[in-house]
């Protein structure tokens, strides 16, 4: 019932249902258009019958040497598509990229760390938390980094999680 | 000679390192200082030069950063012997960028280029330059110099690319494309390709020559492998193959990417497609298609024989039964789909009735019925069977509904999907009053009972039903279409606003609420509601409809304000910026997105709406300025008079525009911001689809953008008309140009009369017919605005012209009375018959304050422009003794002119005061009391009964902390509060309009009297 394909820019103009969405940030149009631009592999959305939009995931692959990596910048799911385990066939999908395509180590994301709901679906794909990051979101708001590990990190180094937290301007990626 | 090591522009980097610092931690003053002192060692540098132009224009110094720059080329394209890096290029690029000279900044690429034609990194600047500019035969041109320096794939791209948006973005034809396939060809022959981009726009120049099976043997071949995955492959095979006409080896294809992924409903629908060889699905796009695509799945059948239809809808069957059985997990809606789908196309091609369809939606709802997008999933298929069948469709599920799940979540979404498929199919509108009453009373108890369900949860995620009030409140808003019983109206309001404290989220719920509110008057409320739904970026091109038509004729004018410069400044922003993005993407090799971005920014540029709204800008701006005549002259003259505005009049017809609002999301009396259910009678209608009338809004927006347009120019030449009047005949004859706004003005009243469907002649007969009470007003139709700004246009041309004696003629007061008496009897019609606010949602406010601030507004603006002109100046001549008497004249027409507005005005005023000055707790009575008839069985009030059960004892152990707080918060007597004195700020607003005018009238009055 979902076809799932690259995200498109004529998409930014129906996504509207999706990203009305408290949660859901809707960036300015570089932000899209440059990683549509560099990473359109990492950027994809999920059509319904008649063509609605039921959610997207957006992010990119960077890193030097072992920290080589996917990033999930964004996963969002519209309200009437939830509960059907979408966000896991999206992550599933830049997870795969990841590992097939670009040979990464392992894909990271951010998440509030009051945003319960969203740690414990992550945890339930494979994500554990690596690090905490202090006051990540506008200053306020602590961030935990959360990691998956891949196929190429074989011991799985690069989940071992930190022992202390970290300041935003110790993170390698923005 | 480009920028050796440890140099940067010629100088060493040391010393530049500090001013960049500088600039990037913003302390321009600092950086101008230390690139000062560079400039004293190295006054001829180009590159200090361009970075004292840089920090000159960031300290918003454009002229000084434009000579500083201009002078720093000519020092480029003077000196020969000076280096020409591309760090300086470039740094003199941002500079010129910013200040809106993209040209410049080519021609200095152009210049090092063709000094140095053998510098790839200058040449890529260059390509930049051109991509900014859009220039796309440049562009290619320069890609091929660069291609045949460097023989690399990429640049072969950047040419391929610049010759495909030639074809598709500029005039270049479609044998371009020959061009570019031919030099893709060569390259791949000597060469091969590298990346899956370059495959990827390769077949796409193929396509568009419908080379199909040069394309597939390309894919089919050693470069196919380059696409990575598979899926992918398989999608481009399949559309390749179909639209080659092979549909039997297509479909095999389609049902290879089904059987790796069988939840791909576009790929079954492909495969459906293929095996009745039908094209439909494969038309292609054009850019200002809808945003929105119709849900109604296209299909044809008619060409299909009997047997043939037989076969393969069996062979279909098959599939589908195979890809259920073996599909992992039940959750997967694809295979079910499917199903219904194979059901509809029997039905349609006449081999099944519909009961079968039906049964097979049945089986859907007992799967999936619990699922918040089983009435989405299956709209298309409801809209094809008869309205009998979809009411027994709706019975048989009622009956299951005594079935429903065991887990209270999912009986709770059957329930709800039932509501919602009842909504779907119209039925709502075939109930009675009672039964509607009964439905929404039985809607609001099944939220209240399954409130305990979202005890847990956590505030940030939706909870569980609640859709209901969404629908709840439609039921009611149809009741009080039906009954006209405000209460109705009211207790809607509440039920959304109970739903918002109880989770302070929802998104539905504020748009909906939005628009009740300003259905109700209180647009300041409205908009905190719009505001609170953060529509930033390009969410402003999407939503902003649900809030700016209505600002549009209100007297918010700050909020207004602020509406139109964000959303006009988040356009051209990206208008500014996309070039840039779009020459990210070529760098990165992702080909495809640089064509993506180029038609993107221009379906943008094509925005029905943008337009709008570029033309509504000034208006409100000469709408704010119009008490004043030298600032509305001050704005009139930064509009260029309003010429560039004529020119969009008369381009309009001609433009292809675009429509990007997304309607899903409007209620469902308010289809389209043109539409307004409530605003006429019920009408028994069964069925309110949220049809897509682009075509129609089309001719709509053209037609406002056509007439708004020529506003400003009508304003301008009115005030030059009626400030010219006092010269005599000499001036007249010799150097002033009135003969020529006299002349242009009457063309534009020509235009405007032609768009109200008459030529000036029969257009002056209707207003003359209608202001000696001979025609009643019912002949301006809806256009009453345009005709009574026609009227006061007409006037103001009128005074300098001859032609109308009969009308008015020099200076006499006809045409003045003319536009008096409109003004006059029907502004003062509206106010005496306007019921109060609070008891009259959406009454003639709107029409009452379009017209005291556009054609009374615009008529102020002509009688200050004569008045000035009648104040004895120094300048001014004496004037003979028969000017005097036609002075005489003319001051009297003024002064009863002004006599007329200023009595409409206060009227007004008095009407806005009386309304404001109303005891607030009379109005908050007046909405809450017929809510909290308790004990009554019918009429309003019983839903907000429900709620205030809840309220008044609220079992914390059932609902948790959170909910039972929430609803000791729910104050309905406060939203009421909210509601009167979000009416009242309109009401001030509008009072305080009325009340500057009045008093730049009484100011015009005491000068006219000296005269």
């Amino acid at each position: 019932m979902t076809t799932i394909r690259r995200f498109c820019c004529n998409d930014l103009l129906r996504f509207a249902s999706v990203n009305l969405d408290h949660l859901t940030e809707t960036f300015n149009m570089s932000f899209y258009m440059t990683y549509l631009a560099r990473w359109p592999d990492y950027f994809h959305v999920a059509e319904g019958p008649g063509n609605r939009i039921m959610g997207y995931i957006m992010g990119k692959v960077e890193g030097q040497g072992e920290s080589w990596h996917g990033h999930v910048t964004a996963v969002t799911v519209a309200p009437e598509y939830r509960r059907q385990q979408l966000a896991k066939k999206l992550m599933n999908l830049l997870e795969e990229i990841s590992d097939k395509i670009d040979k990464a180590y392992f894909v990271d994301l951010f998440v509030r760390a009051s945003n319960t709901p969203a740690i414990k679906m992550y945890e339930k794909l494979g994500y554990v938390i690596y690090r905490r990051v202090l006051r990540y979101y506008s200053g306020e708001e602590d961030g935990l980094d959360m990691r998956k590990a891949l196929s190429r990190d074989v011991e799985k180094k690069s989940i071992i999680p930190l022992k202390r937290p970290v300041t935003p301007d110790e993170l390698e990626y923005d | 000679m480009a920028s050796k090591f440890g140099l940067a522009g010629g100088i060493p980097e040391r010393r530049v390192r500090p001013i960049w610092d500088a600039i990037d931690s913003r302390q321009f003053k600092t950086a101008l200082k230390i690139t000062t002192t560079l400039l004293s060692k190295h006054p001829h540098s180009p590159y200090a030069l361009a970075l004292k132009a840089l920090i000159l224009e960031r300290m918003g110094k454009s002229d000084e950063a434009l000579s500083v720059c201009l002078n720093a080329k000519e020092l480029l394209c003077r000196d020969e012997s000076l280096l020409m890096d591309d760090l300086t290029l470039s740094t003199l690029q941002i500079v010129f960028q910013r200040l809106d000279h993209l040209d410049l900044a080519t021609s200095c690429y152009e210049h090092a280029c063709g000094k140095f034609p053998n510098n790839l990194e200058l040449m890529m600047g260059l390509f930049n330059c051109y991509v900014r500019e859009y220039s796309f035969v440049k562009q290619q041109q320069t890609a091929i110099k660069m291609y045949k320096l460097v023989g690399e794939e990429r640049f072969l791209l950047w040419a391929v690319c610049s010759i495909q948006l030639q074809v598709l973005c500029g005039n270049g034809g479609e044998k371009l494309l020959l061009l570019a396939e031919g030099l893709l060809k060569k390259h791949v022959a000597s060469h091969s390709l590298h990346e899956p981009e370059a495959l990827i726009v390769y077949f796409s120049i193929l396509e568009q020559q419908e080379k199909y099976s040069d394309a597939l043997e390309i894919l089919t071949g050693k470069l196919g492998s380059l696409l990575m995955i598979e899926v992918d492959k398989l999608r481009i095979q399949g559309k390749l193959l179909a639209r080659a006409g092979d549909y039997a080896t297509a479909a095999n294809v389609y049902q290879k990417i089904l059987e790796l992924c069988a939840d791909d409903w576009e790929a079954f629908l492909h495969y459906l497609g293929c095996l009745f060889e039908d094209d439909s699905c494969w038309s292609n796009e054009t850019i200002n298609a809808p945003i929105h695509p119709p849900k109604f799945v296209e299909c044809k059948l008619t060409h299909l024989t009997d047997e043939v239809f037989d076969s393969r809808i069996s062979n279909a069957s098959a599939f589908v039964q195979k890809l259920r059985a073996e599909a992992s997990n039940d959750s997967l809606r694809n295979p079910y789909l499917a199903h219904l789908e194979i059901e509809r196309r029997k039905f349609l091609f006449g081999k099944n009735n519909d009961d079968d369809l039906i049964e097979a939606l049945l089986q859907y709802y007992s799967r999936f019925g619990h699922l918040a997008c089983f009435t989405s999933d299956v709209e298309a298929f409801l809209q094809v069977v008869s309205p009998e069948k979809k009411m027994e469709f709706l019975d048989k599920l009622m009956k299951n509904s005594n079935s429903l799940s065991a887990v209270p979540t999912k009986a709770l979404g059957q329930s709800i999907t039932l509501l919602k498929t009842q909504e779907l199919i119209g039925n709502m509108f075939r109930l009675s009053v009672g039964e509607l009453e009964g439905s929404a009373v039985q809607m609001a108890e099944l939220y209240r009972k399954n409130l305990p369900l979202s005890k847990e949860l956590d505030p940030q995620e939706s909870m569980h039903g609640e859709e209901l009030l969404s629908i709840v409140c439609n039921v009611l808003v149809q009741l009080f279409w039906r009954t006209r019983n405000l209460g109705y109206f009211v207790e809607a309001i509440m039920v959304l606003e109970f739903g918002l404290t109880i989770r302070r989220y929802v998104w539905q719920y504020k748009i909906l609420l939005l628009h009740l509110y300003s259905h109700f008057g209180a647009l300041s409320l409205a908009y905190e509601r719009y505001k609170s739904l953060d529509v930033k970026n390009i969410l402003m091109e999407t939503v902003s409809h649900h809030m700016l038509p209505q600002m549009l004729a209100s007297p918010l004018w700050a909020d207004l304000s602020n509406l139109i410069k964000d959303y006009l400044k988040f356009m051209d922003d990206h208008f500014r910026e996309s070039a840039d993005l779009t020459f990210l993407a070529y760098r990165h090799r992702n080909y495809s997105k640089v064509i993506e971005f180029v038609q993107f920014k221009e379906r943008l540029q094509h925005s029905n709406q943008y337009l709008v709204a570029r033309v509504e800008s000034p208006i409100l701006q000469l709408k704010q300025s119009a008490d004043n005549i030298e600032e509305e002259e001050s704005i009139l003259e930064s509009l260029k008079c309003g010429i560039d505005f004529v020119e969009l009049s008369n381009e309009i017809g001609s433009k292809s525009l675009t429509f990007n609002e997304d309607f899903q999301s409007r209620p469902w009396w308010t289809p389209t911001k043109e539409k307004n259910y409530l605003l006429g009678p019920f009408e028994g209608i069964s069925y309110y689809p949220k049809e897509n009338l682009t075509k129609e809004r089309e001719a709509n927006v053209r037609g406002i953008v056509e007439r708004k347009s020529l506003l400003p120019r009508m304003i301008y030449l009115s005030i030059q008309s009626a400030s010219v009047l006092q010269k005599d005949s000499s001036e007249i004859n010799g150097s002033l140009a009135d003969p020529k706004i006299s002349s242009e003005l009457k063309t534009l009243l020509e235009r405007y009369a032609k768009m109200l469907g008459f030529s000036l002649n029969d257009a002056v007969d209707v207003v003359v017919g209608v202001s000696h009470g001979l025609k009643s007003y019912e002949a301006f139709g809806s256009d009453i605005i345009d005709w009574l700004n026609f009227a006061v246009f007409f006037n103001a041309w009128n005074l300098n012209s001859h032609e109308f004696g009969q009308h008015g003629g020099e200076c006499t007061p006809g045409s003045w009375h003319l536009v008096n008496s409109l003004l006059e009897s029907y502004i003062l019609g509206k106010v005496r018959s306007m019921e109060p606010l609070i008891q009259s949602p959406q009454g003639d406010l709107p029409i009452l304050v379009q017209l005291v601030t556009e054609p009374l507004a615009w008529h102020g603006l002509v009688i200050q422009s004569c008045v000035r002109s009648c104040l004895p100046s120094g300048k001014k001549k004496k004037k003979s003794g028969s000017m005097d008497q036609s002075l005489s004249l003319l001051t009297h027409a003024i002064r009863d002119a002004i006599q007329s507005l200023c009595g409409i005005l206060e009227e007004v005023a008095k009407w806005s005061q009386d309304q404001i000055n109303s005891p607030e707790d009379n109005k908050i009575d007046i909405l809450v009391s017929p809510l909290r008839r308790n004990g009554q069985d019918e009429g309003p009030g019983q839903v907000f009964h429900i709620f205030e059960t809840l309220v008044s004892s609220p079992n914390e152990t059932e609902l948790g902390n959170r909910i039972s707080q929430a609803l000791r918060d729910w104050s309905p007597v406060d939203v009421a509060r909210k509601i009167v004195s979000g009416q009242c700020t309109v009401l001030s607003e509008f009072w305080r309009i009325c009340e500057s005018k009045i008093k730049s009238l009484k100011t015009l009055k005491q000068q006219i009297a000296q005269v």
